[in-house]
């Protein structure tokens, strides 16, 4: 019969297996502290969006336009929306509004629902049917002239823009990947978020086609940094891009 | 075809194949491999969503049963555990230092440059 010490947790430790088990306990917990010290180190920072629960629900009244992602010009205003903002619309979960605000296009509306923000992005997310997207009484006056800002080379992120402005946190890098790219597959606002702020703003809504909300080249691209040239939009205060996909490029 | 949509196809193809495989097991094999199965057809519905995923296994299962494969052998003790955890952490250990090696830098160094003025 073998002399080895076996160990069997009813029994007590072995003598001979003390010190390898001491050993063994103390290295696991230094060396797990170390690495979850590393790894917690090592994680981009998520940022400030978040989902303005402390706001309450916000109803305001503005243009619909669609870029195709919908977009409102507000008209009139909440306690915490001003007037002349440009709000990006999402529904719930992963679902976009793009088919609540195809019927609404041009047309005065009142959304409703609640605010996320993160930085210069303001996204509402709607509540259901026509209570989160309606028809609202009254002529719809001008919606704001877009204005051509030229062609850029930018460098940053494509992701989506509930998750990056605080559905989820983290919502951009690597890690959030698959999840960018189904809620933008559901027609979820396309973002691109630029290194450095353009004309004020960091935020970019991506601009697609009415058959696909974002050029279907650039799916492969989400959640990567990416260096690309493009076409922007002024809507609003809100920029839009027209990504040139033949120039897009993986930075180091 | 992105790469999104060939992972979805990819995916679609190997839940049909599954599902194939699901009906030809659980109609006809699993009583030929198993005398305990006979006569017992209820709880095989609840084999469904596993046969789906790991069709291939169980194909292989089936093919090494049909042939005369026993079962005694499967359950014998393993002799390789200590190498096998060793190799384990190894692999996670090198799986945390490549992608942290691969990941990517925020390009913070590449500012946002117009390039041509509007309209031109």
């Amino acid at each position: 019969m073998s002399e080895r010490p076996f160990f069997v947790g009813y029994l007590g430790l072995p003598r001979g297996l003390r010190f390898m088990t001491l050993a063994l306990a103390v290295s696991l917990l230094i060396g797990g502290g170390l690495l979850a010290t590393v790894i917690a180190r090592a994680k981009d920072d998520p940022g400030p969006g978040t989902f303005r629960f402390d706001y309450g629900r916000q109803t305001v009244t503005g243009i619909v336009a669609l870029t195709p992602t919908p977009i409102l010009h507000v008209t009139k205003g909440s306690e915490h929306i001003e007037a002349g903002r440009t709000l990006m619309l999402s529904g719930q979960g992963k679902n976009g509004a793009l088919l609540r605000a195809r019927a609404l296009e041009g047309r005065l509306a009142n959304a409703s629902g609640i605010l996320l923000t993160r930085g210069d992005l303001d996204m509402m997310q709607l509540v259901c049917g026509e209570a989160g997207l309606g028809p609202a009484d009254g002529d719809a006056p001008m919606a704001p002239e877009p204005e051509d800002l030229g062609r850029w080379e930018l460098a940053g992120e494509i992701c989506d823009g509930k998750c990056a402005a605080g559905a989820m946190r983290p919502g951009t890098g690597i890690a959030h990947k698959a999840c960018a790219s189904l809620c933008i597959l559901n027609g979820l606002p396309p973002v691109f978020i630029s290194t450095r702020p353009i004309e004020g703003e960091t935020f970019l809504l991506i601009a697609g086609t009415p058959e696909d909300p974002m050029p279907p080249e650039l799916y492969d691209w989400v959640a990567e940094y990416v260096a690309l040239k493009g076409q922007i939009v002024r809507h609003g205060d809100l920029l839009v891009l027209d990504i040139d996909t033949a120039t897009l490029e993986r930075t180091p | 075809m992105s790469t999104a949509a060939a992972i979805l196809d990819l995916a679609r193809a190997w839940l049909w194949i599954g599902a194939a495989v699901a009906a030809l097991f659980l109609s006809i094999g699993i009583g030929r491999i198993d005398p305990d199965a006979r006569g017992a057809f209820v709880f095989r519905v609840l084999l469904v969503p596993g046969l789906l995923l790991i069709w291939p296994l169980v194909l292989w299962r089936w093919w090494r049963l049909e042939k005369g494969d026993r079962w005694l052998p499967r359950y014998r003790p393993p002799s390789a555990h200590a190498s096998a955890a060793a190799a384990m952490s190894a692999l996670i250990m090198a799986a945390l230092v490549l992608s942290y090696g691969a990941r990517q830098d925020w390009p913070d160094n590449i500012a946002p440059r117009r390039i041509t003025e509007a309209g031109s």
